[in-house]
């Protein structure tokens, strides 16, 4: 979809409106592709009775006013991954201890090209860290040793590179010397993790824009040496898009990997008043600018990067650019339904939505 | 009968059984080659696309209080499957009718229930399972006018203004016009002709422009090759098959000033097509101004249909027919156009009515202008009436275009 630069006006058709000519006039009438002809006589106002109506659609006709969703449901099993269970995947890797006394982590990491159903009946071409988008979230302790082997499945040349502080032989960027990956290649990235807080990893390999478009990237989270206040419930949430047709433009927006899917009528997240709540929120999304986060009917602390232990702001509403990410924390203090959602409207009406569900 | 004396006879054989298989044997052997082309894969040729090709066209777009719905035509070469639709930087629930499965050549019908602002522009992306986005736009948004009393009175008066008034209004020349000189009359008839290929070339510019929009599958044109030979050959052997019935003189000019009016009204049918759809989608474009520059430019047409028959003196009962054929189908046209819009087909009208007033030119210089130039020569009036016909054209057409 031509969807306009952030500070463009909407799409309009080529013709001025104003232009009162015959030739404007034969061309409003036959012109493009699907202008407003007219109805044929008898056409019924509503959709036959074989027809294929989509659950969504007669829900909210039904209940409430229609709200942007997509029809149907993608297909998780065949994906690979769902996102209500991507929520809570901290993945901490093979642990075990080092001679020196250090904890290692060990991953292995496959990007592998794959098709993802991205919204119902749609698939997209995507590049893949283990076949799922986002991919794994590392988890683990400040001063660990982390170490992960990348291999190629990819018919591309790929790499990760990891925001945080390494060698620059770690880095994954400039050449196979430093972690840049051929197809069936692959490399051991491993360094300490440093230092604590929120961080992500994404593909280096030029064209960059592609290689993250495609879907390249996931969370990195290193806690600190003492462990944060218990939380009753830890998701990560990792905001990315979709460019579809390759138009340089994202068609739709996204939190862990799947359009809508934490929507109301959908898969909604379930909450008790009065809990914790950590939110460990990363922004990767490729072509805009800038990404945001709005909580509905409640303030949040927010730890920006996740780099200190102390709050700097207490605010329903943040602003990211990609890479920027950063820590949430809250408690709701009354049950009800509360949507979380980019404050981009766009954004949210494309797919980057979500709703709590707060029982008592 | 001695049979076996007889010579076989010389000339054209029946077709006898042995003819007719001879006949098909290339067409068996075709059948053959495109069977191991699709059994075997592309018989070594990799034929398999990197990408699905997939198109499609779209036809009306109807607009109901709070509902966008959509008709889908699949021209691609296979089957496409909707998945998702977004309406203004918006995803939106929709209902799809037969199936979001659509196959080659066959259509859908989608419904968005969507809250639509009159006047405002929309533009709805249908993604495929491949994809691949399909963009329909809603330049103005406004309430589709549905059959009903009213717009069928609206479209009919809006025919009457533009197609039948002025088609009359220039036939109201006919008494000044008697009083002219043989040269003066040549002069008619040329410009006649101008005006009448001006139009042709106007109708057949539309149709290309209009068809060069349509689907690969529609070719558009070739539609405008078949409109446009189609009925002037037709028109044509219609016209020879009336000389060679052997009437008058004046039944003869009588059957000339039909035969430009069948012309001017086929051609006027297309426009009241165009205008129709254009109503369709927003009275607002339909001002004053244009009606009447309509009036003047279609007035000129009534002058063509009466130079004919200047020199007899036809019933008012054929000259009210004469207008009717001329003017009328412009009514007809706003109704198909503003009802069951469909661009093949208006395209295909575009070009029965470029084809029809090349024909009825052709006819009238071949026919009239030859055969007075045989008496007398007067290259002059007939340079100066073909011009003078297109320009007439050309200036009343800067009015309104």
């Amino acid at each position: 979809m031509d969807r306009p630069s952030q500070d463009s006006a909407p799409p309009r058709s080529s013709e001025p409106r104003q232009a009162i000519s015959r030739r404007s006039l034969l061309k409003a009438g036959m012109g493009g592709a699907g202008l407003v002809g007219a109805a044929a006589i008898g056409v019924s106002l509503n959709p036959s009775p074989g027809a294929d109506v989509q659950g969504p659609q007669s829900e909210h006709v039904h209940g409430r006013h229609v709200m942007p969703a997509v029809v149907g449901e993608v297909d998780h099993a065949r994906n690979g991954f769902n996102p209500t269970e991507l929520l809570t995947d901290f993945d901490a890797g093979k642990i075990s201890v080092l001679p020196n006394g250090q904890t290692l982590h060990e991953y292995t990491f496959a990007a592998l090209d794959k098709a993802i159903e991205v919204v119902p009946g749609l698939e997209f071409a995507a590049w893949t860290y283990n076949g799922r988008i986002p991919g794994p979230t590392i988890r683990v302790r400040e001063g660990d040793r982390v170490r992960i082997k990348f291999v190629n499945g990819s018919d591309h040349e790929h790499s990760i590179h990891f925001h945080g502080i390494h060698p620059g032989n770690m880095d994954g960027v400039f050449d196979a010397a430093s972690g840049v990956v051929g197809p069936g290649g692959s490399y051991t990235y491993e360094f300490d993790a440093e230092p604590f807080g929120l961080h992500l990893y994404h593909c280096h390999t030029p064209p960059l824009s592609k290689h993250i478009a495609k879907g390249l990237y996931g969370a990195f989270i290193i806690d600190p040496k003492e462990a944060r206040a218990k939380a009753d419930h830890e998701f990560i949430m990792v905001m990315s898009g979709y460019d579809v047709d390759f138009d340089g433009k994202n068609d739709f927006y996204v939190v862990n990997g799947i359009p809508f899917h934490y929507d109301y009528g959908k898969n909604p997240i379930k909450l008790r008043v009065g809990e914790l709540v950590r939110i460990f929120l990363v922004n990767i999304l490729e072509f805009d600018p800038i990404n945001s986060f709005h909580l509905h009917a409640n303030f949040f602390h927010y730890y920006p990067t996740g780099t200190s232990l102390q709050p700097n702001e207490f605010t329903d509403t943040i602003a990211l650019m990609q890479g920027q990410r950063g820590i949430l924390e809250f408690r709701y203090k009354h049950p009800g339904r509360y949507m979380f959602h980019a404050h981009k409207t766009e954004f949210a009406e494309l797919g980057w939505t979500g709703v709590f569900e707060v029982e008592a | 009968m001695s049979a076996p004396a007889t010579p076989a006879p010389v000339g054209p054989r029946k077709p006898g059984l042995r003819t007719i298989l001879l006949f098909c044997l290339p067409i068996l052997l075709l059948a053959g080659v495109i069977g191991v082309f699709v059994f075997t894969n592309g018989a070594g040729l990799n034929i398999t696309p990197a990408v699905p090709v997939e198109s499609v066209q779209f036809g009306q777009t109807i607009l109901r209080p709070a509902e966008i719905e959509l008709h889908l035509r699949n021209t691609s070469p296979k089957e496409i499957i909707v998945s998702q639709i977004n309406v203004n930087e918006a995803t939106w629930p929709y209902a799809i009718s037969p199936s979001r499965t659509v196959p080659r050549l066959g259509s859908a019908v989608i419904t968005l229930n969507y809250h639509w602002v009159q006047g405002e522009a929309y533009e709805i992306t249908v993604f495929s399972s491949n994809s691949i986005p399909f963009n329909v736009s809603v330049p103005v948004a406004t309430t589709t006018a549905l059959a009903s009393k009213g717009t069928l009175w609206s479209f009919t008066l809006i025919g009457i203004y533009v197609g039948i008034i002025p088609v009359a209004l220039g036939m109201f020349w006919l008494p000044a016009l008697k009083r002219l000189g043989p040269r003066a009359m040549m002069f008619l008839m040329a410009a006649t002709v101008g005006l009448l290929v001006y139009l042709g070339l106007d109708a057949t510019t539309e149709a290309l422009e209009i068809g060069s929009t349509l689907s690969d599958a529609f070719q558009g044109t070739g539609i405008v090759g078949i409109g446009i030979a189609g009925t002037f050959l037709l028109l044509d052997a219609i016209s020879s098959r009336q000389r060679s019935i052997g009437r008058s003189e004046a039944g003869q000019r009588m059957t000339f000033a039909t035969m430009i009016a069948v012309g001017i009204g086929l051609h006027n049918l297309g426009e009241g097509l165009a205008i129709g759809a254009a109503y369709a989608v927003g009275a607002a474009a339909l001002g004053t101004f244009l009606v009447v520059g309509f009036i003047l430019q279609n007035i000129t047409e009534g002058l063509g249909i009466i130079v004919p028959i200047l020199r007899d003196r036809p019933k008012l009962r054929s000259l009210a027919l004469l207008g009717l054929i001329g003017g009328g189908p412009a009514i007809a046209g706003t109704w198909i156009g503003g009802l069951v819009y469909s661009q093949p087909l208006s395209v295909l009208f575009l070009a029965i009515g470029a084809g029809a007033v090349f024909q009825v030119a052709y006819e009238i210089g071949k026919q009239m202008i030859w055969k007075d130039c045989a008496k007398r020569q007067m290259p002059l009036e007939v340079f100066g009436g073909i011009v003078t016909g297109m320009l007439i054209l050309y200036v009343t057409g800067v009015a309104i275009k």
